[in-house]
């Protein structure tokens, strides 16, 4: 755990470094006075980011060292699940997440909410108290939609399929 | 000064206050009763509805929101045996069994006497201690102001998880998101996206941070038990009984101030401390872990004793402790003020009015604990596969409400799952936040200091407070890392 963990920071502040920066934070021609450039910070970051990555790395080579890199064990976190049921219950979340942003255009917030917490009412494996878990996937987010439209005047999406219906 | 309370004890002492106040104390103390939900999260979750609110009673339903979960979450640790938050997990050890006693009443009368008391003494810290502490941060310049938030930043990283590595890549994300946007200059830096122009707003990323992940672990880890509350039996506290544990309460109280006071401790460790302190100087220490009241007594005073210390080193300084000053801190800047030493400067009477509605909350702490204790036991029943869900609906519909954006809620999303893999990866979230929150004003202050002395980066060492900040840094990190070391060679 300790080395991948190593690797991946080292790899994440390595992109921001060689990559991100150079394409995203421009340097301008002209500077007044000594103030430092827009990108001094970033790249200073980003390599001390890089350097604990590394050091991460390095320590968890030798055993005495290892606590400051790798403080528990991943398996504990996982218990007895495969690893396969873990990652397919994550994507099918990050999907539902990824849907419900899609949706919002289409079919409006106040539907998509309905779904998502449909969804998240499946995943967590509640859904199977069907009557209570139905009753707030559609309640709750109707309530939140008439206290945050009337009371705070928040202008929700209505999706453009609504719309097409004249709704 | 005292002219100056008078004036804002006028000011606080309306209906409407009241009744914030009451309400985040009430939602709060549910909220974490409420296995898996934390105070951070109670606060985050109402944090937009602030926006809408006037300045003082936001950042009192905040506070309120704190001090109430703070409690709050020594119900569940009593009845159920799952602390709340993890500040009342020292309760759980006297707690449970007094409850398995037939004696919860007592042991939820006791935890809440006990948070009051730590309460009011914090606060009281917290008016006698701020305002001087800001007269002396008036004298510090950019340079001992970035050495100010080096040393607040190594702190939280050393004790937020268990590997002060972590903590420091945990600081370094955080700094490096929030140099996304306009910069001091006006310059945009990592605006992969025309939305990604105006930065990365405090709210999504904090409530994503702290509030999806939860869902998260949830749904993939599928730890979702529901637990049978225990009944409250035997209520009464004798007099007898509150004596013997006045000491431990008020040296708990005491532990609570001076390490809430400390940015990074918190009310976890100052629990502990104070729990350890009291068995070892108790009468009784072979009745600790068995369901000795005092031990409840010096759990619960030290963790709510954290809560008004804890706005000392972010009113004073402007460095929030912690996570949830670290909301409040957003929630003063989204009202137009900043805290630090020039708040008492151009809103002391805000300020006076935040002391004296901390002061009234202490108070109302108690109403709302005596008034609802027989409710709690059905609070802590609610599952987290139900609770998870209707959080995220709040945090959807909160979120979009600030800006009327998609943007804002695909960062509250995007932050969820990133923070998902921090947990995996077990980088703590505590210094990521403080980073992300602290990250503009480091940078702006480093900058400037940079600017001063025509580049040369010994300006930061050049003053006796940028030494005695840098020493402490240093000392810091090597306390964190002997006691590291240490742990592997047990």
């Amino acid at each position: 755990m300790g080395i991948t963990r190593g690797l991946v920071i080292t790899a994440l502040f390595g992109v921001v470094l060689f990559l991100l920066i150079p394409a995203y934070v421009p340097r301008p021609r002209f500077i007044p006075g000594f103030a430092p450039p827009p990108d001094m910070w970033p790249r200073t970051v980003s390599m001390l980011g890089m350097a604990l990555g590394m050091l991460l790395v390095g320590l968890s080579f030798s055993r005495k060292t290892e606590a400051l890199a790798d403080p528990e064990d991943a398996s504990t976190l996982r218990g007895g699940t495969p690893l396969a049921t873990l990652l397919t219950r994550f994507a099918w979340t990050v999907l539902a997440f990824a849907l419900f942003i899609g949706a919002v255009s289409l079919l409006g917030f106040l539907l998509s909410s309905i779904l998502l917490l449909m969804a998240m009412l499946v995943l967590t494996g509640y859904w199977r108290h069907k009557i209570v878990a139905t009753i707030v996937a559609i309640v709750l987010p109707l309530l939140l939609y008439l206290f945050f439209s009337s009371a705070l005047n928040t202008r929700f999406p209505v999706g453009s399929l609504f719309r097409a219906f004249g709704i | 000064m005292l002219n100056d309370l008078l004036v804002a004890f006028q000011a606080v002492a309306t209906m409407e206050n009241f009744l914030i106040m009451a309400a985040g104390i009430w939602g709060g103390v549910i909220i974490g009763a409420i296995p898996g939900m934390t105070g951070t999260m109670a606060v985050t979750l109402a944090l937009p509805f602030t926006f809408y609110m006037q300045p003082i009673p936001s950042i009192l339903l905040l506070v309120a929101l704190y001090k109430g979960s703070t409690y709050g979450g020594s119900v569940s640790a009593i009845l159920i045996k799952t602390p709340g938050t993890a500040s009342a997990a020292c309760t759980t050890l006297d707690g449970y069994p007094l409850a398995q006693q037939g004696k919860a009443g007592k042991a939820l009368n006791m935890a809440l006497y006990s948070s009051c008391t730590g309460d009011f003494i914090s606060n009281l810290s917290l008016i006698f201690i701020a305002a001087p502490l800001a007269l002396l941060a008036l004298r510090i310049g950019p340079p001992e102001y970035f050495m100010l938030m080096i040393f607040a930043l190594t702190t939280v990283a050393g004790v937020s998880g268990r590997s002060l590595l972590l903590g420091l890549v945990s600081a370094c994300l955080g700094l490096l998101l929030a140099t996304v946007g306009e910069d001091m200059y006006g310059s945009f830096r990592f605006d992969l996206t025309v939305d990604m122009q105006s930065g990365l707003a405090v709210a999504p990323v904090l409530i994503g941070l702290f509030a999806i992940p939860e869902l998260l672990k949830i749904i993939v880890f599928r730890n979702n038990q529901s637990h049978k509350p225990m009944q409250l039996g035997d209520n009464r506290v004798t007099r007898d009984e509150l004596r013997r544990s006045l000491k431990a309460m008020l040296k708990g109280s005491m532990i609570g101030v001076v390490m809430g006071a400390i940015p990074g401790i918190g009310p976890s460790a100052a629990a502990f401390s104070s729990y350890g302190e009291a068995q070892r100087s108790s009468k009784n220490r072979e009745n600790f872990g068995k369901g000795e009241l005092e031990g409840i007594a010096a759990s619960e005073s030290a963790n709510n004793g954290c809560c008004g210390s804890t706005m000392i080193p972010l009113l004073a300084l402007g460095v929030p402790g912690d996570v949830i000053t670290g909301v409040m801190l957003g929630a003063f800047m989204i009202h137009g003020m900043t805290p630090g030493p020039m708040l008492f400067e151009n809103n002391l009477h805000e300020v006076y009015m935040l002391f004296i509605g901390m002061l009234f909350s202490s108070v109302l702490l108690f109403g709302a604990g005596k008034a609802t204790m027989r409710f709690f036991s059905h609070i802590s029943r609610i599952p987290p596969g139900l609770m998870a869900p209707i959080v995220l609906a709040l945090c959807v519909f909160g979120i979009f409400s600030i800006s009327n954006s998609m943007y804002d809620v695909i960062v509250l999303l995007a932050m969820g799952v990133f923070g998902f893999f921090m947990f995996l990866f077990a980088i703590p979230a505590a210094p990521f936040l403080i980073a992300f929150i602290l990250g503009p004003m480091l940078e702006e202050n480093l900058r400037r200091a940079l600017a001063l002395s025509r580049g040369d980066p010994s300006i930061l060492v050049s003053s006796p407070i940028t030494w005695l900040f840098a020493c402490l840094a240093i000392f810091v990190v090597v306390v964190t890392i002997r006691q590291q070391l240490k742990k592997t060679q047990v």
